[in-house]
């Protein structure tokens, strides 16, 4: 089985974001890998170990992404791809979609596995309209997945009423939910011997594809602005007497947030 | 009396013995080295206190009579170690004496009067520990035949000798000296026999016996001494007994400094050492050799297990059981294992490749069949321990535990990769951001907001750096710590700053479950940050900072003084720069951090402290100071589940509120966080309060 895994690199959603000027502040900002995409490299690592798979990952664009396809070699990922052009910058879920498109054709996979959505924009996109494009047979928020022969696996997917259980014939595109593994924490073996491997780097062109292309494929959605999630204030905390604590309550009630 | 039997015996026990003993040794030199040659004074001085002294043994309150026992049974054995080479004299010549304790010197007679009182008092110790072992039956003890057969072969061994003397005695005092037997008689100081009631006494048993009866129970008696003795040499170093000839050079080769054996820095990037599968303990032969001396020299006393958290707790680590096993895995191994040494020293530095790989082949066939972890000691077993400490301090013999196991987690993270997964998120967090709460690392001085205290990238030019620790920094609860001593430095005029977001996790945590390269990462990243600010005395509330920054540090270039702050508090109080107010009215007690008492020996300056607070002055908890009970959150198992047993935690809480104590200070975020869930638990915070020392001082601040 040939196992392709699509990546994302992301801000560290642990750390506070600041806008100005209707960007993100990158002083001090730090980048890593979606948490979807790691539980992706995660599910890919224990099929290859489990079944017998070749895993490839893919990410595209983000700029360098080295560290943290080294980390994905580190977990276990064999071959990486990296698509990166200018012409990506203002790529939305569709053309990384097509992007991904392109780099499934030129290989021959039999199992597409991406994170169900990404930290940063949390569209939960990008897969589905791959499945889409590829015309593969796909399932969202996947939370296990069994290999019952070469040519089918059966996943179980977390819907609103319960877990459904497919049968899926391959090749098929999966979407996989956090909550589908613990990825594991890259060793120092593994990170000395990811040092040594290469990364496959591509721009549009050698992936194919011109650059007008990908801009007559228009984004279907633009980001217009960024703005600061307001924080909210740390609550209030009374002790003493319940009588205490009542009058102090509504004293605020009534002369600080004047409610009452 | 039989130069030629004398010649036979003494040349077969010998023989025998020598033999198992070039076994042994040479199984110990086939192990890793350790070196323990320096500092003669200071071994001789824990040689003459530890070891002769028996300071674990007697000076133990709780063990004084079983502790005494044994230590009058050896200093017994050391008295009677002169008669013995009489005895042996005596086989080939009659009347021989030493030079000096012969019947010309006062010191002569007051050998044996000695030596006489001794025998009688081992005797009686050997009835009291059969007694103890039979009726009493502490629970540490493991009863074995091999104890009731060793206990027996020195009663033998001191009635043999007293019948003996008893028996000349008679012989000479009583029936003329018919065979013209030799003894002390000298004008000056009298017949040997006024010296020695002992003797005397156990020849009551012989009276009325004839001359010739009497004799031949003395020359039974001899030989029975003598055969004993040479049984019981050679029976030592098959069991646990081995400890009466190892114990002293291993209390002589121990530790000195810190308290143990600290981690062994690893090289990451040497490939060789991957490949040979050399970081970390793997496999049995990669022991010390003086980790192999302490398996030699285990006693099974039991007394690790008795003050260890995890066996009171229910948990699989039982430590007089993880030596036995690993002894028996590195007896089993003993031929390979030295097979392999001399294999290893094969390999010359100029080798060409082929060869050296046919070496390493071969070498790899003689490793144990067992995996260490795993097949001889358990999975759970290793990942228990709280590296505490309470078992190296108690230990009669010093054996060290926490690096063996230290060294063995390092095998399992780095080689086999089989480390608990639970504490994947923990070390994530440690990688990302820098704690293992993995909060966002720019949120790393929030809790300084509006406090007015300086941050190094600021002003560098301070007398201290106050060194915040992850709990410090992101855990509400111990924030509050933090601020209380802010207030309390601030209050001093202590001039200090703090790193704020440039300041990481020491990597105590990750290198106590054995990632050393996530734990070097860590220090290598906040030993350049101190070192580019010229960072020279830190201060710290959290005594696994304390322990890593001060002890761990310089091993990679990291060189500074480091105070707990209850050191640096007490210091305040003593320099008059802070007084505090006797204010506080409860009953307060103390808990001991493993980490800063018996890592760091702090123990009285937090009392001080205490005592100068409270009204009532400090109430010790049955289980403090070197014997403290930890809290449970020590080598990383603050980040792990506790599944198995009764929660450590819980059980330090129900002691403490069982001596009725309102308050309890500890110096810890980790003891605090531990403490006040196990009072949770008990559904007792609000009667008895957990608080930090710098709590209770900013409160009593004058
Ligand atoms: S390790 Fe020390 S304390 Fe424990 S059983 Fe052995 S000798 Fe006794
Ligand atoms: S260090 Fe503490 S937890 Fe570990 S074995 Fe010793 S007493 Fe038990």
């Amino acid at each position: 089985m040939k196992i392709l895994t699509t990546v994302k690199k992301v801000v560290d959603v642990e750390l506070t974001m600041r806008v100005e000027d209707g960007a993100i502040v990158e002083d001090g900002m730090q980048y890593v890998i979606n948490a979807w995409d790691e539980s992706a490299v995660e599910a890919s690592v224990q099929l290859k170990e489990n079944n017998g798979a070749e895993t490839t990952l893919v990410s595209v664009g983000g700029g360098d992404n080295t560290d943290m396809i080294r980390r994905c070699y580190a977990m276990g990922i064999e071959n990486g791809i990296h698509i990166e052009d200018p012409a990506l910058d203002k790529a939305d879920s569709s053309i990384y979609a097509r992007v991904l498109q392109m780099v499934y054709e030129k290989g021959d996979y039999d199992l597409v596995i991406t994170g169900k959505q990404a930290q940063d924009t949390d569209s939960g996109q990008t897969g589905i309209i791959l499945a889409e494009y590829l015309g593969l047979p796909c399932v969202s928020n996947v939370v296990a997945i069994e290999v019952l022969d070469g040519q089918h696996i059966k996943v179980s997917r977390s819907g609103d009423a319960g877990t459904e259980i497919v049968e899926m014939e391959l090749p098929a595109l999966i979407t996989v939910d956090v909550s589908i593994n613990e990825p594991r924490l890259p060793q120092m073996r593994g990170i000395m011997m990811a040092k040594k491997k290469k990364i496959e780097v591509m721009d549009l062109a050698a992936l194919g594809v011109s650059a007008d292309d990908i801009s007559a494929a228009a984004p279907r959605s633009e980001i217009v602005e960024y703005m600061a999630s307001k924080t909210r204030k740390g609550g209030q905390k009374f002790e003493g007497e319940p009588a205490d604590i009542t009058a102090q309550v509504v004293d605020l009630l009534a002369n600080e947030a004047k409610v009452l | 009396m039989n130069p030629f039997f004398m010649s036979l015996l003494l040349i077969v026990g010998l023989a025998i013995f020598g033999r198992t003993m070039v076994h042994k040794i040479r199984l110990l030199m086939a192990l890793g080295p350790a070196n323990r040659a320096n500092h003669i004074k200071a071994r001789l001085k824990n040689l003459v206190v530890l070891a002769m002294g028996q300071k674990r043994l007697v000076g133990r309150k709780k063990e004084w009579a079983s502790g005494l026992m044994h230590a009058l049974i050896f200093w017994g054995f050391c008295v009677l170690l002169i008669r013995s080479l009489t005895l042996y004299g005596e086989g080939f010549v009659q009347g021989f004496q030493l030079p000096f304790l012969g019947d010309r010197y006062i010191l002569g007679y007051l050998y044996i009067a000695i030596k006489d009182i001794m025998e009688g008092i081992v005797l009686l110790m050997v009835v009291y520990a059969f007694i103890r072992r039979m009726i009493l039956k502490p629970a540490r003890l493991h009863n074995t035949w091999e104890a009731y057969f060793v206990l027996g072969m020195i009663g033998v061994l001191m009635i043999s000798d007293l019948l003996y003397d008893g028996a000349r005695y008679y012989l000479i005092m009583h029936h003329n000296n018919p065979a013209h037997l030799h003894f002390f008689n000298n004008p000056q100081y009298g017949s040997e026999f006024l010296w020695t009631p002992v003797s005397v006494g156990a020849g009551v048993f012989l009276a009325g016996l004839s001359a010739d009866v009497i004799g031949y129970v003395m020359i039974c008696m001899f030989w029975l001494h003598i055969i004993t003795q040479l049984t019981f040499l050679n029976f030592l170093p098959l069991g646990k007994h081995f400890h009466v000839i190892t114990a002293l050079p291993n209390v002589y080769l121990k530790k000195l400094g810190y308290p143990h054996q600290k981690t062994k820095l690893l090289d990451l990037e040497n490939e060789v050492a991957w490949e040979d599968e050399s970081l970390g303990i793997n496999h049995i032969h990669q022991l010390t050799w003086k980790q192999g001396l302490d398996l030699y020299t285990c006693t099974e006393c039991g007394r690790c297990k008795e003050v260890c958290p995890t066996y009171i707790t229910d948990k699989p680590l039982n430590l007089h059981d993880f030596n036995d096993k690993l002894k028996l895995e590195l007896l089993d191994n003993a031929d390979n294992i030295i097979k392999r040494a001399k294999l290893s020293a094969t390999i010359k530095q100029d080798d060409a490749a082929d060869q050296t790989d046919k070496i390493k082949t071969e070498m790899v066939e003689l490793n144990s069949k067992k995996e260490l972890i795993g097949d001889v000691i358990a999975q759970d077993t290793l990942w228990a321990c709280t590296t505490c400490r309470a078992c190296e301090e108690v230990c009669p013999v010093t054996i060290e535990h926490v690096p063996r196991i230290m060294a063995m987690r390092q095998g399992q993270t780095l080689m086999a990769e089989a480390y608990p997964k639970e504490l994947n998120p923990s070390l994530k967090g440690l990688e990302r951001n820098g704690n293992p709460w993995g909060i966002g690392y720019d949120k790393r001085a929030d809790w300084a907001e509006g406090l007015d205290v300086k941050l190094m990238a600021d002003d560098a030019d301070v007398d201290y750096l106050l060194w915040v620790g992850c709990a410090g920094s992101f855990d509400d609860r111990s924030k509050k710590v933090s601020t209380s001593l802010v207030k309390i430095l601030q209050k001093a005029h202590i001039d200090f700053a703090i790193l704020g977001v440039e300041e990481k996790c020491t990597g105590d945590f990750a290198r106590r479950v054995g990632n050393e390269m996530l734990y070097q990462m860590m220090a290598q990243e906040n030993i350049e940050t101190l070192n580019n600010y010229g960072v020279k005395k830190i201060i710290t509330a959290c005594p696994h900072c304390l322990n890593t920054l001060k002890h761990e540090y310089p091993q990679m270039g990291g060189n500074y003084q480091v105070m707990h702050h209850a050191e640096f508090i007490d210091q305040l109080v003593k320099e008059g720069k802070i007084t505090l107010r006797k204010s506080l009215e409860d009953t307060l007690t103390y808990h001991d951090p493993c980490y800063l008492g018996r890592y760091n020996s702090i123990y009285d300056q937090p009392r001080s402290i205490l005592n100068s607070i409270s009204q009532d002055g400090l109430k010790e908890l049955d289980r403090h100071g070197r014997e403290s009970f930890c809290c449970g959150a020590g080598g990383g198992r603050m980040w792990m589940e506790e599944t198995i047993g009764k929660r450590i935690n819980l059980e330090r809480a129900e002691e403490i509120v069982a001596k009725k104590a309102t308050r309890v200070a500890v110096g810890c975020p980790f003891c605090l966080t531990m403490i006040e869930d196990g009072m949770k638990e008990l559904d007792k915070e609000e009667e008895i309060k957990t608080r930090d020392i710098a709590e209770l001082v900013a409160e009593s601040l004058a």
